[in-house]
C-alpha cells in the first residue's frame, strides 16, 4: 500500500454497470480511457479477468503513448483495481482504483491514483502521507 | 500529453535532478520531519522551538533538520546564538505539480467517458419513439 497521491471523483448518468463496463470492453474503453484528441488508437488488448493484463496504445504526434497492467481486483459494477506502467509486462507501476456507488438514477465514481511502489517505501501507510504536507503547504503558499 | 510515471513527471519536474527528488521523498518520510515543516509553514522557528513538541534530543531534533536541508526545503540562518530555520516551499511545488497533472489527466479521462454515455444515450433516445417507454425489457439476443 503506498500515499495516496490523487483522487477524482465523478458523476454519471448512467447506471453503474455501464460506467463499470466502460472501463473493460475494449471497443468503449479504447474510445476514452487513454484516448486523446489528437492520437490514434493502435492497440486495445483487455483480458477482463483477475490477473488478466491489459495494453493499451496510441500514436501521438510526440510519439507511441504506451500503458500496460495488470487487474488486481474486479468486482462489478462496484470496484476495479488495476497496475498501470509504462512498460509491458512491468508488475509494478502505478495502482488505479475506481469506486463506483449507484447515486439516484445514475452513479458515483471515485478513481484513486497510487504511486509507484519505488517510491513507495519512502513513505508510512499508517501516516496519511506526504499528500497531506504538500497540500497544506500548497494552501498556505496560495 | 503522455502520462509517463510519476516518477519520470516528478524528475523531469525537478529539472533532471533526480538525487535532489529523492531527498525531498526522504524528508518527507518521517512524521516528525513532516510535523517541523507544518510548524515552518506559519513561521521561523529556532532549533529549540522545532524540537520541543517531540520527545526528542536537540541532536536528534538538529539531525531531522539537517535532513530537510539538504532536501532544500529548510534554510537555516545563525542569529546570534540562535539558529533560525524557515521554510523553503519551492521543492514541494515539483511534487503539488506532479499531483496536479494527474488530477488533470484523470479528470480529462472522466470527461472523455461521460461524454462517450451521453452520445450513447442520445443515439438510444433517438432510436426509440419519442416519449414511449418499451413495456417490456428488450430481449438480450445479440
Amino acid at each position: 500500500m503506498s500515499p495516496v497521491i490523487v483522487r477524482v471523483s465523478r458523476r454519471f448518468d448512467a447506471a453503474p454497470e455501464r460506467v463499470f463496463d466502460a472501463w473493460l470492453d475494449p471497443a468503449t474503453a479504447g474510445r476514452w480511457l487513454f484516448a486523446t484528441a489528437d492520437g490514434q488508437m493502435q492497440r486495445v488488448q483487455i483480458e477482463a479477468r483477475l490477473g488478466g493484463r491489459y495494453a493499451i496504445v496510441e500514436r501521438r504526434p510526440n510519439g507511441d503513448a504506451e500503458h500496460f497492467g495488470r487487474y488486481l481486483e474486479i468486482d462489478r459494477p462496484h470496484r476495479l483495481v488495476f497496475t498501470l506502467a509504462m512498460e509491458e509486462d512491468a508488475d509494478q507501476g502505478d495502482r488505479i482504483t475506481v469506486e463506483i456507488v449507484p447515486d439516484g438514477d445514475g452513479s458515483l465514481l471515485t478513481l484513486t491514483h497510487e504511486m509507484a511502489a519505488e517510491h513507495a517505501e519512502y513513505a508510512k501507510p499508517a501516516e496519511s502521507g506526504w499528500t497531506m504536507v504538500l497540500a497544506a503547504l500548497d494552501r498556505h503558499l496560495a | 500529453m503522455t502520462i509517463p510515471n510519476g516518477a519520470a513527471i516528478l524528475n523531469h519536474m525537478v529539472e533532471g535532478n533526480p538525487q535532489r527528488l529523492d531527498a525531498i521523498f526522504h524528508a518527507l518520510s518521517d512524521p516528525t520531519r513532516r510535523a517541523m515543516l507544518r510548524d515552518l509553514s506559519g513561521q521561523q522557528r529556532s532549533v529549540g522551538e522545532l524540537a520541543a513538541p517531540f520527545d526528542i534530543s536537540l541532536a536528534a531534533a538538529s539531525k531531522h533538520i539537517k535532513v530537510l536541508e539538504r532536501a532544500g526545503l529548510v534554510q537555516r540562518e545563525v542569529q546570534g546564538r540562535l539558529h533560525v530555520c524557515r521554510l523553503d516551499a519551492r521543492p514541494l511545488h515539483a511534487g503539488v505539480e506532479w499531483m496536479r497533472h494527474y488530477e488533470r489527466f484523470w479528470n480529462e479521462r472522466l470527461d472523455a467517458l461521460d461524454a462517450l454515455l451521453k452520445a450513447e444515450d442520445r443515439v438510444a433516445a433517438a432510436a426509440s419513439p419519442a416519449n414511449a417507454r418499451p413495456a417490456n425489457k428488450p430481449s438480450r439476443s445479440k
